[in-house]
């Protein structure tokens, strides 16, 4: 037992689940000494680089950084811990979309369409951007704003923002970031409308009106509750209504899934994940 | 070199179109040898996804010398995304057939292992694909290797450290269980490429975009370095021709394939699905792990050509094409 979660009960503990878990019982005063553990053992897996690692075996940062940024500021700590963290952040970056790609793209239309200018977050270092790790550190960098200079976060927030909304499906959601590939739209996927939500809170490029039409249809409809959390925590944060369950859902197995349905309930820690 | 970039992901095109261009300069990459010998590979007909599967299944293992008495086999199926519409993931049924014959035939330990490419909710997948409905026990069974815990491996693909689920790497024996499909990357998606499920979600996302950094087909051949036990049964009863491996259409081809050494499978189900393999660049490197010509590939059930049905290739691939 290190203090951390993992993705399922008895298991090996792993930085996403322990993130979820740690916003899911902030200021749950039955929860103090299991947040204290939690949040110590974050703190011991941030490497030299200011990154975290996403399990204890690895040595490289990960992707769920961002969150551990989200998590320092909800918790208020703008320490040292937090600032290596953010100038990890704003220094991880897809790495498509170079001049020579960009040039051979004019000539020949390559396959997967997409905007080469507008780079977001990757997965894992020197990869390229996708949907997920973009919204989470969009969310992440919102929120650190109040608290760090603006200058380069700004032009973060920026960019990652126009890839997001460039990688946006037809439909008007989002999958994982392609959205069209050998002149065929792909369709979005719930979860990753619901994510992708999250972290264009506060953009003022698009209403999203269209995409917070799709997650509510997508809400009412799903029956992933991975999918279902991640939509309602989407919908709530932009203040959109969502009916309570007519009756509570019973503990999940999975550990993660628990921790994002409770952040999803009506009133419960969305608000964490929200930009103000 | 134009068909070749148009075959690229993006996340590849840079280095690759550099090297493509160094291409023209030097001479041609000399192939690997393949091994001495040569392998089995068993093709049964397989009208539907009907009872008799686990019989057909037992024929051909015992055809290929397959010894499970006592091992611990970890089942691959594909099970990538879930359309209503087309067939993209391996039949249930098949996965149920391979469960039952397995365990007749003395396997100690039985379990279903996936990792899925672009989804999050594993089991929510699985329960589409009816694999919750199909497998008896299938919370017992069933491992979502995206999140399982993780074992280092060194010096993969040139990695000095990558990780791999622990399941996967305590199995004596992985089934590959791949849907017989065309790839819009790499020509067709078979039992090598299967093991991309193999690869921790978690750490690597989704998609594992590091696989397509190092490039699909390296990563094929790498992953297939790390896992040599290893069996194959393809399920081309209904497979997927076009722009598979997901927005392709469905494609009765009435077959299954099943052997030890996985490119002689995958070179078999290639010339079963009118694609040239010798022209496929993963199963080019592929030879210095197992078979390609047909000449070192024993077939046994049916001859190809009894169950030869030209799949659909998008425009990319047209000159991969059996002649």
């Amino acid at each position: 037992m290190d203090g951390g979660w993992g993705y399922l009960p008895a298991r090996q503990s792993w930085l996403e689940p322990t993130c979820y878990a740690l916003l899911a019982l902030y200021q749950d005063p039955a929860s103090v000494s299991a947040w204290e553990r939690g949040w110590s053992l974050l703190r011991s897996w941030q490497l030299p680089d200011g990154g975290w690692r996403p399990a204890a075996p690895v040595s490289a940062s990960s992707w769920a950084s961002a969150l551990c940024v989200t998590l320092h500021c909800v918790q208020e700590s703008y320490d040292s811990s937090f600032e290596r963290g953010l100038q990890w952040l704003i220094g991880s970056k897809g790495s498509e979309g170079g001049f020579f790609e960009r040039a051979v793209n004019t000539v020949w239309k390559l396959p997967v369409e997409y905007d080469r200018r507008w780079k977001g977050w990757p997965w894992s270092p020197d990869a390229a951007s996708w949907v997920e790790p973009t919204a989470h550190s969009l969310l992440a960098l919102k929120k650190a704003s109040r608290k760090a200079p603006a200058g380069a976060i700004a032009r973060r927030i920026d960019e990652g923002e126009r890839m997001l909304l460039d990688r946006r499906t037809n439909d008007g959601g989002w999958n994982h970031g392609n959205r069209r590939v050998y002149h065929v739209d792909l369709p979005s996927y719930p979860e990753t409308t619901g994510i992708a939500l999250t972290g264009l809170q506060g953009c003022t490029r698009d209403n999203l009106e269209r995409s917070l039409d799709l997650a509510r249809k997508y809400w009412m409809e799903t029956s992933s509750p991975l999918a279902k959390a991640w939509l309602a925590i989407g919908l709530r944060n932009f203040g959109r209504h969502l009916p309570a369950p007519a009756s509570p859902t019973p503990p999940d197995r999975d550990v993660m899934v628990t921790a994002l349905e409770a952040l999803a309930s009506p009133n419960g820690g969305h608000q964490w994940l929200k930009i103000a | 070199m134009a068909q070749n970039r148009l075959k690229l992901p993006r996340r590849r095109f840079l280095p690759l179109a550099g090297a493509a261009l160094l291409d023209g300069c030097a001479s041609p990459p000399r192939l690997p040898m393949e091994p001495p010998g040569a392998s089995a590979v068993f093709i049964a007909k397989a009208a539907s996804y009907s009872r008799e599967l686990a019989a057909t299944l037992e024929t051909g293992v015992r055809a290929c010398g397959l010894s499970v008495k006592g091992k611990s086999i970890l089942l691959k199926p594909n099970l990538v995304e879930f359309d209503s519409s087309t067939t993209i993931n391996t039949n249930v049924a098949l996965l149920a057939a391979a469960i039952e014959t397995f365990q007749k035939m003395g396997a100690a330990v039985v379990r279903v292992g996936e990792g899925p490419g672009h989804r999050r909710d594993t089991m929510f997948l699985a329960e589409e694909a009816d694999y919750r409905k199909g497998l008896a026990r299938f919370d017992h069974l069933f491992v979502d290797l995206n999140r399982d815990d993780i074992v280092p491996v060194h010096n993969f693909a040139g990695q000095p450290e990558f990780f791999f689920p622990k399941t996967v790497l305590a199995a004596d024996l992985i089934v590959s269980m791949p849907k017989m499909k065309t790839h819009h990357w790499a020509g067709a998606t078979l039992s090598m490429k299967n093991f991309f499920g193999l690869v921790p979600g978690a750490i690597y996302g989704w998609p594992k975009n590091v696989l397509h950094q190092i490039g699909i087909p390296k990563s094929i051949l790498a992953l297939n370095r790390v896992f040599r036990n290893t069996f194959a049964i393809v399920d081309g009863i209904v497979g997927m021709e076009g722009n598979g491996p997901i927005q392709g259409s469905p494609k009765k081809c009435g077959v299954i394939a099943m052997g030890r050494n996985l490119p002689a499978v995958d070179a078999t189900c290639c010339r079963i699905m009118g694609i040239d393999p010798q022209k496929l660049e993963y199963l080019q490197l592929a030879r210095e792990l197992g078979h390609i010509d047909s000449s070192n590939i024993e077939q046994r059930g049916e001859p190809i050509g009894a169950v030869q049905t030209s799949f659909r290739l998008i425009e990319a691939f047209r000159n991969v094409r059996l002649a």
